[in-house]
């Protein structure tokens, strides 16, 4: 029996060696080096990457005992990889997300909440309504500021210059927009010799459609008594229907697009397929870089329906609540996102800035690659409800996006899709409300 | 130590070194099975027992025991079970058409034929990439765009985006990376059927489609059950491409269910409800696998 005591003694000194490995972590933060930061980013576009990691190195080279190290992610899978670092206790110090995406970490604790901390420059220099899009409840019946929000989008409309002048519509200025209904009148006029008016990618098209239902003060959700259900009611129908009608009535929107995601119907854009394809402001990089030569297209301001508003959605740099340095980390996102900082990040990413100085920028209000009309287009951004519901992403995937899509393919009817949006949708966000 | 000292006594009679044996086998395999304890065993056990809590995802969440209530939920989940309906039409077909194409690969390799060797080598490539650079790989050719099937076929169909073509387009995929497993296993099966048979039915008349199916179906049998049994959970438990391939779209229709438990893990934070759908999908792969393989033994007999 000694050999079995002895046994035990070696399994539970592995053990002990085990659990002191995994606690020991935090004793280093005392000592003298530098403070290390890791900060785990999102930019894709090549300039935007140059223009992320070239503010690290500037950062770096004035803060000596704060060093940050670039980590790169990827939009395709961040918030699983987010999950696992969060649950770990290991998360990067700071974190470059997009608000849909906060409300469930932040009700979950992982993010700090920045109300607090963060300069009165950085918080005056954006503006409320900004602010809005990362406040979000924090579990507990508080509420909090979750992230610094520094890039918005707005969907604006990207059309063939000569489709545009040959079919004789009125050109929308940013004072005064097309409404849906002259889009639509448009579109129609433009499908012509194989050609079709509009191409909608509807691959992801829960945020875009909800972001436009608002056109018509669709909010597709209501909160009562602290209980969020789903509304599909007149409001919400319109922009449905609007888009439906396109592509099943007036067949000015060629059904082939509806699988495909923001940027593939470009190269039928440039091959005259599409006289207008509905996207992101941030679109306009690709369309400059890859137009083949002579191609002229313009950039045309957001639909009005009855008011232009869009539901804003802003990347934004959030703070763990594990990180061991979070004083360190809101002093390098002030920095990072000062106006000129944000002035470079939003022409890298080809996006609109939150900052009031860095929307100043003469760059962002040059006519060069319509920076004018984008810019403009930020005064319709609003917080979209949609933000703040808790369950929002499992509502989107498991019914959101399949609904949508079948209903755009013709396979449902309006009434149908209304049902499944609003009963089964119920079902999912009733797992959150406990 | 109380019952080290008692037990001599009461085992008086018993064949004690026989014992003492025992327990130095025991102590020569403890190294060994301390790994499988603590790597497999351990989180298996956790596994099944986060099953029946309501573990979230969250610095601040209490975790507690709520018995069966998520298989109750299981078992009105109507997403969970379309998801399922979804796995079991791709493992059945995968398994099925995958096996079909391997034997016919297989009985063609093993032929006299020119280059057999290299022929051989070029069937394992698949084998030899990763899941994600498959799904990479076959990503690029299913491009509506720029992929090569519709360059080839002439078509304008966007394969992995189309709600009708998407879980065929995968089922296929599927097919192409399991080929060489199976295509070997049932090539060193043919390589065991011994020649005499062959040679003994060719005597009494028998032709080439006779001697296949009364001569090398037979003595191929256990190797048969075996590969198709070990695809179908191989498959059943597929992840890594669809995740890479749809991620489980368009609109669902290609969730597998471990995309699915997954996405409730991982995106949604509901660990314990992902732990029993783990289990739940561990049940019924066994219990469809008992039924297959009683059946074929049974047949055997």
């Amino acid at each position: 029996m000694r050999r079995w005591s002895a046994a035990l003694a070696v399994a539970a000194v592995v053990l002990a060696a085990g659990c002191s490995g995994g606690g020991g972590d935090g004793g280093d933060a005392a000592s003298d080096g530098p403070v290390k930061l890791r900060f785990l980013s999102l930019a894709w576009q090549k300039e935007s990457i140059a223009a992320n990691k070239q503010l690290v190195d500037e950062w770096n080279t004035a803060n000596p005992k704060i060093q940050v190290e670039y980590v790169q992610g990827s939009w395709d899978n961040v918030n699983d990889q987010l999950v696992t670092s969060f649950e770990a206790g290991d998360p990067p110090d700071v974190i470059h997300d997009d608000s849909p995406a906060l409300s469930g970490f932040a009700s979950r604790g992982f993010l700090l909440d920045l109300s607090s901390t963060l300069p009165a420059e950085l918080k005056g220099d954006i503006p409320q309504a900004a602010w809005d899009t990362v406040t979000f409840g924090d579990g507990k019946g508080g509420q909090g500021v979750y992230g610094v929000p520094f890039l918005q989008e707005s969907q604006v409309l990207f059309a063939n210059k000569k489709l545009l002048d040959a079919s004789g519509v009125r050109v929308p200025t940013s004072d005064d927009p097309w409404t849906w209904d002259e889009f639509a009148a448009a579109t129609k006029k433009m499908t012509k010799g194989g050609a079709y008016g509009v191409a909608w990618p509807m691959k992801s098209p829960v945020n875009k459609v909800l972001s436009l239902g608002l056109n018509f003060g669709g909010t597709f959700f209501t909160t009562e008594g602290g209980k969020t259900t789903v509304k599909v009611g007149p409001e919400e129908r319109e922009v449905l229907r609007r888009i439906h009608d396109q592509l099943h009535k007036d067949k000015s929107a060629d059904p082939s697009a509806l699988g495909m995601g923001t940027a593939d119907p470009l190269p039928g854009f440039f091959a005259g397929k599409y006289a207008i394809v509905p996207a992101g402001v941030y679109l306009r990089q690709q369309v400059a870089e890859q137009a083949p030569d002579g191609f002229e297209w313009v950039t045309l301001p957001p639909l009005k329906g009855v008011t232009a508003q869009q539901g804003a959605t802003s990347q934004t740099l959030s703070v763990a609540a594990d990180s061991k340095h979070p004083q360190e980390s809101v002093k390098f996102i002030s920095f990072f996102l000062n106006g000129p900082n944000q002035a470079r990040l939003a022409k890298g990413d080809w996006l609109l800035p939150t900052s009031t100085a860095a929307a100043a920028d003469p760059a962002m209000t040059t006519k060069d690659n319509f920076w004018d009309v984008a810019t403009a287009s930020a005064k319709n951004l609003v917080v979209a409800p949609y933000l703040k519901v808790n369950g929002y992403d499992e509502w989107k995937s498991k019914v959101g996006t399949p609904t949508l899509q079948e209903y755009f393919a013709g396979k449902i009817s309006l009434d149908e899709a209304a049902k499944k949006l609003v009963e089964e949708g119920d079902k999912v966000l009733e797992r959150y409300a406990q | 130590m109380t019952l080290t000292d008692v037990r001599p006594a009461r085992a008086g009679r018993g064949p004690a070194p026989n014992r003492a044996r025992n327990r130095d086998t025991f102590m020569l395999m403890l190294p060994a099975l301390i790994p499988v304890l603590v790597l497999s065993v351990g989180p298996l056990v956790y596994g099944i027992m986060l099953a029946f809590t309501d573990a979230r995802s969250g610095r601040n969440t209490e975790t507690s025991f709520v018995g069966l209530a998520n298989f109750g939920d299981l078992l009105t989940d109507v997403d969970f079970w379309e998801s399922f309906r979804i796995g079991m039409i791709w493992a059945v077909s995968v398994t099925v058409l995958q096996f079909l194409a391997s034997l016919g690969l297989a009985l063609l390799l093993d032929q006299d034929l020119r280059l057999r060797g290299f022929a051989r080598v070029l069937a394992l490539v698949p084998w030899a990439m990763p899941p994600v650079v498959i799904g990479l790989m076959w990503r690029l050719v299913y491009h509506p765009d720029a992929g090569i099937l519709n360059a080839v076929l002439g078509t304008d169909v966007d394969w992995l985006n189309d709600f009708s073509v998407a879980l065929p387009a995968v089922i296929l995929v599927g097919i192409w990376m399991g080929m060489p497993q199976t295509t070997v296993v049932l090539l060193a099966g043919l390589q065991n059927v011994p020649k005499e048979l062959h040679e003994a039915a060719g005597v009494d008349g028998a032709g080439v489609w006779r001697r296949f199916w009364n001569v090398t179906l037979p003595q191929l049998r256990p190797v048969i059950v075996a590969i198709t049994s070990l695809d179908f959970v191989w498959n059943i438990n597929q992840f890594s491409l669809v995740y890479v391939l749809t991620q489980g779209g368009p609109g669902g229709r290609t969730r597998l269910p471990m995309l699915f438990a997954y996405e409730e893990a991982f995106r949604y934070g509901f660990f314990g409800y992902a732990a029993t759908l783990g289990v739940a999908i561990t049940i019924v792969v066994l219990a469809v696998l008992g039924v297959y393989l009683w059946r074929q033994m049974r047949e055997a007999d």
